[in-house]
């Protein structure tokens, strides 16, 4: 009988050991727990970015956490490094920061002389290579007095008892004791199967020809204390324990600085922060501000001392104001950004009098979280942003979070694939059959349509494996913009590495482990339509003497919110897409709050929570407006009675279940990570006694927690949702009033939004626009506005740019402008001498139909700029004389495949208006035509495929978007029609639909019955089409 | 070992002013999938060619039966797997094809002196002359066809005074037969431009001018053309109206060396064999050394009265001409070749002459004379004990002992290093029971858990014992199980 030991494990990889852990911390912990180990180290090669999540497992499953890293120095000695109190964290981070830094993303690089100085607070574990030399221990024992031990790693080796006689004579001749560790790769032996997967993975090759990299065996998991009691000697078990005890280090503890340097001498940051909310004052309130305004402003000051945010709002501010000062749009938002004071600082333009928020929402005393400021910043102009703050606080203080990239079944699928030794064309065949695999359809279905035989014993190891490795971090990349700012070097708190951009720099933390630990980050994203805005303005003001500012577009314009009860919103933010053009007409947004909830509801939280038609139905007077009771009306009552918004989902928890605000942080928390991690249950129980106890009924208690498990990770926030409705509103603002400007500025921010150039030049066309061609005796590198010399009010002409045509370039396209602007082109050969236009670039202007203007049709100018003598004449203004030659006119279909080709639209007729004749005969009808149809019928309609969407929220249904030359059709393909016909659903670019017209609150849908593939009418005509998951 | 082939190709033909010619052109359109299909077992099944990157492999070509299933060329093999279960995918070898061209070439050459090959998917020949042997020209393509068809090739036929003429006309319409120069012009006029066999690029830039018929071209002007195209399209035009001469490079059948020795008196043993056979060698050598060429393989043809000849092939890993080298090897042949008969003369036939590349000899070459090189030594292995007899055995770092051992064809100069752990000297090929009472365990266990993804998962835990004869043995028991049934793996020397 062997006596069991108390033991603590020393060495352990998470999978945030990229290509090495097989296991996540979770499952090492939950192990571990089980296993009865006293205390488990978390030593993930030279990185710390599994540590908070280690964190969360260690508090989960009550087990000490200890924090370390594994690194093997450049010439070959291999430690792991632990953390024994915060001065030696700190050490760890700076070290793990110093390796990273000086290489490529992914790798590190140390060497002896970075641990010359010694690492105080660092307890090492030596890992001694298979022949290890004497002096090394000696070299550590003197930098690491009393705190290096010789690791004892016994794995059913060759000889494992000669090994351990080996390592304790060389622990006994140096005087270095010896402990019992793991090394371990994965939380138990079943793992090997994922483990062999990363390791051929990693090394990129076949498992069969990984030989040499793999562990001979599955003993590198965490073993019974059991089993470790038959390996090893009972005190270096009991040695581990020592060494847990020691390291009483604590994540929890690390205590985050904001930048102080934002505060003038003299002035506190609470001081400078109110004097920098009353300069606001002149300019946001100029006729004076109420009474109201200030109590609230009042307020929020108080509250935002009381938490000592005042260096954020700074930091914020400074931001904002760098931005505002090199004229680049940005608006801010989220929990803090929608208060008086953000107001007053600029950080927003959502007037808090406009709405009926209260600052309490967005900042609470008791939930004790940081606040959360998004900014959005024109996505063109967005980096000189990014470079202001690295320059303004350094790197060593100011870095972009990571996001941590994880396996998906596309990639996962791939890379098993590959390792297990599949030939390439298979495995692009596999992954095309995961891109659409929502995980729920039948997969043995879709791999038997491939080809594949899903009961073969190679593709069950590929499945097997694949469905292990979903969900598994795979690397680090930079996140989308939210910055970390910090007093001090931000290698105290976190390791920074670089990121694959240059001049980017990444922490190691991903906004989860930010929030969990409480530290703040600023947001700076990019968003396209800001930039059209900008653009927008710009336009305005050069051309029709216009000058606006979003803060001075006049609010709640009744045509505006007529045009959007239209659903006429192409091209608008955040309203333009096809379900909430579907719910606009429905809706009738006819206020700004409107617009905040026509923003949130759209979204696959309210979808999925089964609120968006009692809400409309509500609305629309059908259903009585009803409070299950008193409290929950003060909640409910903006949204009649239905929960939209986040914020609504926290304040009824409190208000009917009785959590208290951290409480409800908690369940906000844990609705965003569900999905992923599970962990609900806790709360479903919460919130039906909770509710139930208030005197609720269990019926409707149950219905409010699946509500909330609905919203999962997309449930929007109120915060959001007003700077964004804002944002939406401007836009419309614009379309309305300024749609030529609008349009143009739209096609010079993309790639934005939902809709190609195509797309939005017919729109602006049939709201009477006249759109011109590109010619180079007008164009420029971007759209731009003519105004009608005679009739300067009428709204002005969209010239089109060169921007359109695929592979031009921008200089060139200055080039030609510049060479304009001296003297008109006499014709093709001037042209392409004076701006310099090499062999390529003449093609597309020819194939853009752009020279048209100095030689004719696209044949001739061909044949003209064939002709451009490829060096200068000899003597400049001699003429060469060319033959005359008579070429063909192109016909109309020929102009219109070329225009596709070569910037993606035609000015000329539609391609369904030349192919009508056709399609009459094959009884198709066009959509003008269907509008007349009654709620019901039959009916047969041929399209251009533009859009194909799969919605996660449609239960299995593809939407798809055809137009015609009269406009677009919304098609629903319900998931029986699209199974049976998905090679036609995915692959037509000419559709032909027959199916059910369904028309109600002019809102108007083809319920597809049947499809058919007319693609090869188009001939060499390509439509581009945009397909969404 | 893939041998090079060759094709000897004489330059240029002599031009007779006033000679009229007429070309035929036989097209072929499927040339690389006839090619594999006249040689398979099933060619009604269906079977694809396939080519192109390894990331996106298209179908370049179909037979009949993949056709009728809805495959065709230029679909990727993805698309083609999604619409057909099964179909065999064979990958394009541009070898093969080139190897059909020139047996076609070889074919045609027996109608005519004058055959050239035109692109890679057209073989023209001058039959004017030949007309007064195998005409009339009716006549004469119903003979091609006939043997085209019987040799498992798709065509198309035309006969213009052109070659290239012949090549527009015969992608244009199959049967097509012009003599006139006037006629050619016309009806050339009424192609496409897209058929004129002129360089896509040129093709594309002149639809791109709408010009879309030969005839639009013929009308151009010739200096706005010159002016945007290279010369070589107007004398590509030129050649292919037949009012510039289309000076061509002619085919020739390749090379062989076959030189025969009539004994005078019957040979019935090896000894006696060697002087004629040293002679036909040296003799081979000569006429390689002529030419500046080496052999790859040759064969030795012993001719015996009544009964058919016995063959000696001596083949080489890389092309010789050493005399004394090939005859060491041929002799080593022919000392494992037993003679059934008498030998009443010999023959000596190469026909696998590629380019020699002598080795690099060193000035100051330290190795001793008689030293063999490495390669020269394997051949010397492989051509006396055959080419499947010599093998190598390398190592595999798999972690299953029973797996660390590959035979491999390939011999590798230098097998790679691989450290491992102990493992016994004899490993046995399989495991097999050990009953021993009085074992002592030496060392272990040692776990060894490995080989899930080839279905061959084992979990063993192995010792080093010692049986009670005294014997070191390697023996394992499953992971985790301690019963004594014991499975003896290897001995320790």
């Amino acid at each position: 009988m062997v006596r069991v030991t108390a033991y603590a494990e020393l060495h352990c990889l998470s999978h945030f050991s990229f290509g090495r852990g097989a296991s996540s911390a979770r499952e090492c912990f939950a192990r571990a727990k089980k296993n009865g180990y006293s205390a488990l180290a978390i030593t993930d090669e030279c990185t710390l970015a599994g540590v908070v999540r280690a964190l969360e497992a260690s508090r989960e499953s009550e087990l000490s956490l200890i924090v370390g890293t594994e690194i093997t120095l450049n010439d070959g000695l291999k430690l792991v490094l632990l953390a024994e109190n915060k001065t030696g964290y700190s050490a760890i981070s700076r070290l793990i920061t110093q390796g990273r830094r000086r290489s490529e993303k992914g790798e590190y690089s140390l060497t002896r002389e970075d641990l010359a100085g010694g690492l105080e607070g660092v307890l090492v574990l030596w890992i001694p290579d298979k022949a290890p030399n004497p002096i090394d221990g000696e070299w550590l024992k003197t930098l690491f007095p009393k705190c290096v031990w010789i690791a004892v790693q016994l794995h059913r080796g060759p000889n494992d008892q000669a090994r351990l006689n080996q390592l304790l004579r060389l622990s006994k001749s140096l005087n270095i004791p010896a402990v019992a560790s793991g090394d371990v790769h994965m939380h138990v032996r079943s793992r090997r199967v994922v483990h062999d997967t990363l390791t051929a993975i990693h090394h990129n090759t076949t498992i069969a020809e990984a030989g040499a990299y793999l562990f001979p065996n599955g003993e590198r998991h965490l073993r019974t204390r059991k089993a470790l009691s038959a390996i090893y000697p009972e005190t270096l078990l009991a040695e581990s324990i020592r060494i847990a005890e020691r390291c009483t280090f604590d994540l929890a503890q690390l205590k985050y600085q904001y930048p102080q340097e934002l505060v003038p001498n003299g002035h506190t940051p609470s001081s400078w922060l109110r004097v920098l909310t009353e300069q606001g004052y002149a300019w946001r309130w100029p006729g004076g501000v109420a009474p109201k305004v200030l109590k609230q402003i009042e307020h929020e000051l108080q509250l935002i001392a009381e938490l000592n945010y005042e260096p954020f709002f700074l930091t914020v501010h400074d931001i904002v104001r760098f931005a505002r000062s090199q004229g680049i749009l940005c608006q801010g938002r989220g929990s803090a950004a929608n208060s008086a004071v953000c107001f007053a600082l600029g950080v927003t333009e959502v007037d808090p009098a406009r709405m009926n928020m209260l600052f309490e929402r967005f900042i609470s005393k008791e939930r004790d979280e940081p606040p959360d400021i998004d900014v959005d910043f024109e996505h063109e102009r967005r980096e000189e942003v990014i470079q202001y703050i690295y320059k303004k606080y350094g790197r060593e203080r100011a870095a972009l979070a990571a996001t941590v990239i994880c396996y998906r079944s596309k990639s996962a699928i791939k890379d098993v694939g590959k390792a297990l030794g599949l030939p390439l064309d298979q495995l692009e065949q596999l992954s095309e059959v995961f891109s659409w695999w929502n995980g729920e359809a039948d997969l043995s279905q879709r791999l038997r349509e491939q080809g594949f035989d899903p009961e073969s014993k190679i593709m069950q190891r590929v499945l097997g494996v694949t469905r292990q490795l979903i969900d598994a971090p795979r690397h680090l990349s930079q996140h989308v913009g939210g910055f970390v700012i910090s007093e001090q070097a931000l290698y105290h708190l976190v390791p920074v590495e670089n990121a694959a951009m240059p001049d980017r720099t990444i922490i190691q933390w991903d906004k989860d482990d930010l929030e969990t630990l409480g530290l703040l980050k600023v947001d700076c994203l990019a968003l396209g339509m800001l930039t059209c805005i900008s653009k927008c303005l710009a336009l305005l003001k050069e051309h029709r003497g216009i000058d606006l500012t979003p803060a001075t577009i006049p609010a709640e314009d009744p045509k505006t919110y007529a045009m959007i009860q239209r659903a006429d919103t192409i091209g608008t933010f955040q309203i333009e897409s096809r379900a909430q053009m579907a719910m606009l007409p429905r809706l009738k947004p006819a206020c700004f709050y409107d617009l905040v909830i026509e923003v949130a509801i759209v979204r696959p939280g309210p979808i999925q929570g089964k609120m968006v038609h009692p809400y409309l139905r509500r609305r629309q007077g059908l259903d009585p407006v009803v409070y299950p009771s008193e409290e929950l009306k003060a909640v409910f009552e903006r949204t009649l009675g239905i929960p939209l918004f986040q914020e609504q989902v926290m304040q009824l928890a409190i208000v009917a279940a009785g959590f208290t605000p951290g409480e409800a942080d908690q369940l906000r928390r844990s609705m965003a990570a569900w999905k992923r991690r599970g962990g609900l249950e806790y709360f479903e129980q919460r919130i039906l006694t909770g509710m139930t106890e208030r005197g609720y009924a269990v019926e409707f208690a149950k219905n409010v927690f699946e509500q909330i498990r609905g919203f999962g990770s997309y449930g929007f926030p109120e915060s959001h949702a007003a700077s964004f409705a804002l944002i939406t509103y401007v836009s419309c603002w614009l379309k309305c009033h300024e749609p030529a400007a609008f349009t143009c500025a739209l096609m010079n921010s993309q790639p934005l939004g939902f809709y190609t150039d195509n797309q939005l030049v017919q729109d602006v066309r049939r709201h009477g626009i006249e759109v011109r061609p590109i010619d180079v005796r007008f164009s420029d590198w971007d759209c731009t506005l003519e105004l009608y010399p005679n009739n300067p009010d009428k709204q002005p002409a969209i010239r089109l740019g060169y921007r359109l045509i695929k592979g031009f370039q921008q200089a060139c396209a200055d080039r030609i402008s510049l060479a304009r602007q001296r003297k008109a082109f006499f014709d093709v050969e001037d042209l392409c001498v004076r701006a310099d236009l090499n062999d390529a670039h003449q093609t597309l202007l020819a194939d853009a139909s752009a020279l048209k203007g100095i030689v004719g049709h696209r044949h001739r100018a061909r044949w003209a700029i064939q002709g451009v003598e490829k060096q200068l004449p000899l003597f400049g203004d001699v003429a060469v004389r060319d033959s005359p030659v008579s070429l063909p006119m192109p016909t109309l279909g020929e102009d219109m495949a070329a225009d596709y080709t070569s910037v993606g639209l035609t000015l000329g007729k539609h391609p369904l208006a030349l192919l009508r004749p056709q399609l009459r005969a094959q009884r198709c009808e066009r959509s003008r035509d269907l509008l007349k149809r009654n709620h019901g019928s039959q009916v047969r309609m041929a399209g251009l495929v533009t859009l194909r969407q799969r919605p996660e929220t449609a239960g299995g249904a593809t939407f798809v978007t055809l137009e015609d030359e009269d406009g677009m059709v919304n098609v629903v393909v319900w998931q029986n029609v699209g199974e049976r016909q998905r090679r036609v659903l995915l692959e037509s670019q000419l559709m032909v639909v027959e199916g059910r017209w369904e028309s109600a609150d002019g809102v108007h849908h083809l319920i597809a019955g049947r499809l058919r593939d007319l693609s090869p009418m188009l001939g060499s005509i390509t439509m581009p089409s945009r397909d969404f998951r | 070992m893939l041998l090079r082939a060759r094709f000897r190709i004489r330059l240029t033909y002599d031009i007779d002013a006033g000679h009229t010619m007429l070309w035929a052109c036989l097209l072929l359109p499927h040339l690389a999938l006839d090619g594999v299909l006249r040689r398979h077992p099933t060619p009604h099944l269906p079977l694809v060619l396939v080519g192109g990157p390894q990331q996106r492999r298209v179908l370049l070509d179909v037979n009949e039966a993949a056709s009728n299933a809805g495959l065709h060329p230029g679909q990727s093999l993805n698309a083609a797997h999604a619409i057909l279960q099964h179909f065999i995918a064979i990958d394009h070898d541009p070898r093969l094809d080139e190897r059909m061209r020139r047996f076609l070439a070889a074919f045609a050459y027996r109608y005519s002196s004058m055959v050239s090959l035109e692109g890679d998917d057209a073989i023209v020949l001058e039959v004017e002359a030949s007309l007064s042997l195998f005409g009339p020209w009716p006549q004469f393509e119903a003979r091609l066809r006939e043997d085209l068809n019987a040799l498992g090739f798709q065509h198309r036929i035309a006969m213009a005074p052109t070659p290239l003429g012949a090549c527009v006309l015969a992608i244009a319409q199959d049967g097509m037969a012009i003599s006139e120069d006037e006629h050619l012009r016309n009806a050339l006029g009424r192609m496409p431009v897209s058929l004129s066999r002129l360089p896509e690029k040129i093709i594309t830039a002149l639809n791109a001018t709408g010009i879309r018929q030969l005839k639009q071209l013929f009308a151009l002007p010739r200096d706005a053309l010159a002016r945007r195209f290279t010369p070589a399209l107007l004398s590509h035009l030129d050649r292919m109206t037949g009012v510039q001469s289309d000076p061509r490079e002619l085919y020739r059948p390749p090379d062989v060396f076959e030189e025969h020795i009539e004994l005078n008196y019957d040979i019935e043993h090896h000894p006696a064999l060697l002087f004629p056979i040293k002679r036909l060698v040296n003799d081979l050598a000569a006429y390689l050394a002529g030419r500046d060429g080496g052999v790859q393989r040759f064969i030795i043809a012993l001719e015996h009265e009544n009964f058919p000849d016995t063959h000696i092939t001596v083949g080489l890993l890389s092309a010789e001409r050493d005399g004394a080298r090939l005859f060491d090897l041929a002799k080593s042949r022919l000392e494992h070749t037993t003679i059934p008969e008498p030998v009443r003369g010999l023959r000596l036939i190469a026909r696998e002459l590629p380019p020699f590349v002598p080795a690099g000899r060193d000035l100051f070459d330290e190795r001793p004379a008689l030293a063999l090189p490495w390669e020269a030594l394997r051949d010397r292995f492989r051509a006396r004990l055959g080419s499947d007899a010599v093998y190598q055995l390398n190592l595999h770092p798999d972690p299953r002992p029973e797996k660390t051992l590959r035979i491999t064809p390939q011999l590798k100069k230098e097998p790679e290093v691989l450290l491992l752990p102990p493992r016994p000297t004899w490993l046995l090929d399989h495991p097999i029971p050990l009953r021993d009472y009085d074992l002592r365990i030496l060392s272990g266990p040692e776990r060894i858990e490995s080989g899930w993804w080839d279905g061959g998962d084992v979990r063993r835990d192995y010792y080093v014992v010692q049986t009670s004869q005294g014997q070191r043995a390697w023996a394992f028991q499953p992971a985790g199980v301690n019963d004594g049934a014991w499975m003896l793996h290897g001995w320790f020397a």
